[in-house]
């Protein structure tokens, strides 16, 4: 299981801060929402995606859209049929299959959505895991909080690969056919794999709250970090440049 | 001593974080709107076994870390509330004193509302945030039956945790 969004690279949005780019990637969110014209949107998005994909590669764009690709197809055949009022596009006889309205907003949907999901996906394709937690701690996540995200994240290759390992020695047991079976049969036949999962990952638990005790966890001094966002300068004019950008755009769109 | 307890909150709700994230990922069927999961699995097994806090906790916070992971980010904040919110009630309903046994009217009235907080949750805020009215309506029934599904299995799952590995039940928070 890959549990690491980050894709090495080198481009401006690396060197850019991420307190910073978490407030940017929030006002890009804000702005999909903004009342503009298609054309704007689409164009904005498609900067977006170009500026992106310059610095974590076209297959990283492509990958986003591909995921999310269901959605859109759903949304290109279903929209412009719930749309009836406006300039008809397509009839049969007197009925109005596809409007203009229709079809217009169902591409603003989709703008507006490969807009969304990009820049969410762009700020933790650009930061590495660990400064993301330094961000949201600078956002004043308290330290329990970002102590419980690291922890799970350290945990779940584990029991993922308890889970596939225990899987596999079900299966292997089993002289039926996987693909032959019902759905009811292949749901109660997951209890055994599930429950034996959950206590190898339960058992962990003790474990993890000792060595706890033992690092430290709950004293009162102050706890020593290695990581920090020092590294990052320029801190103000990437803020700066956060507000900016989305207000741009914005201008951009009202003036042209 | 009160350290000790933080420590095993703490250890306890990070485990049970991944559970539910690797819960959420290891069985995808993908829809118009993304996927359907084991998840609801886990945050009823939690609900049942750990009580309502780290229901909420490992809930929320394991379904967001799992759609962050997939690429599926804009729909974190979104699943981070409905099935927060879905571990909490369940948790409430089921919660019991001492050894006393939940009863079936409230077993009914947990999966009732498992179900509902979650096809209505996520039809409202998807509607509300992300896509339309009739995209998001397409999504209850498979949102239903991944819940229902979830509450179930959850059920069976948490009885057979407890006979298999019974200091569990001293870990309710």
């Amino acid at each position: 299981m890959t549990t690491n969004t980050y894709i090495a690279g080198k481009g401006w949005l690396y060197r850019f801060d991420p307190r910073a780019k978490l407030l940017l990637m929030l006002l890009m969110c804000v702005w999909f929402f903004l009342p503009v014209t298609l054309l704007h949107l689409a164009l904005v998005v498609a900067l977006v995606v170009l500026v992106g994909a310059h610095s974590t590669g076209w297959h990283h764009a492509w990958r986003t859209v591909y995921s999310i690709s269901p959605m859109l197809l759903f949304m290109i055949l279903f929209m412009p049929f719930n749309v009836r009022e406006g300039v008809p596009l397509v009839s049969i006889g007197s009925f109005t299959v596809i409007t203009k309205e229709g079809l217009e907003q169902a591409l603003r949907l989709m703008s507006r959505f490969i807009g969304i999901t990009y820049v969410c996906t762009l700020l933790f394709a650009t930061t590495v895991m660990h400064e993301v937690m330094l961000t949201l701690r600078w956002y004043h996540l308290p330290y329990k909080a970002s102590l419980v995200v690291t922890l799970a994240f350290t945990y779940i290759p584990f029991i993922a690969d308890s889970f596939s390992q225990i899987s596999e020695s079900h299966r292997l047991r089993e002289a039926e056919d996987e693909q032959k079976k019902k759905v009811g049969q292949r749901l109660k036949d997951l209890v055994p794999t599930l429950t034996s999962a959950l206590v190898v990952a339960l058992r962990s638990i003790p474990n993890l709250a000792m060595s706890l005790e033992m690092r430290g966890f709950g004293r009162q001094e102050r706890r020593s970090s290695y990581h920090s966002l020092d590294a990052y300068h320029h801190v103000c004019t990437n803020f700066l440049l956060a507000c900016i950008i989305p207000l741009a755009f914005w201008l951009a769109s009202m003036l042209f | 001593m009160q350290g000790n307890r933080n420590a095993l909150k703490v250890a306890m709700v990070s485990v049970l974080t991944a559970v539910v994230v690797v819960f959420t990922m290891v069985v995808r069927i993908p829809t118009a709107r993304g996927y359907l999961n084991l998840c609801d699995v886990a945050i009823c097994f939690i609900a049942f076994t750990f009580g309502p806090w780290s229901a909420f906790i490992a809930a929320g916070l394991g379904t967001a870390l799992a759609d962050l992971i997939s690429g599926y980010a804009q729909w974190a904040p979104i699943s981070f509330v409905v099935h927060g919110v879905e571990g909490l009630l369940v948790a409430l309903i089921v919660q019991k004193k001492g050894d006393a046994t939940v009863s079936v009217g409230r077993k009914v009235l947990a999966a009732f509302i498992c179900i509902a907080t979650v096809s209505l949750g996520y039809f409202a805020l998807s509607a509300l945030f992300i896509s339309t009215v009739s995209v998001a309506a397409a999504e209850i029934p498979g949102n239903i039956a991944q819940s229902a599904v979830g509450f179930a299995l959850g059920l069976v799952v948490s009885a057979a945790v407890k006979r298999a590995y019974p200091p569990v039940s001293s870990l309710t928070w």
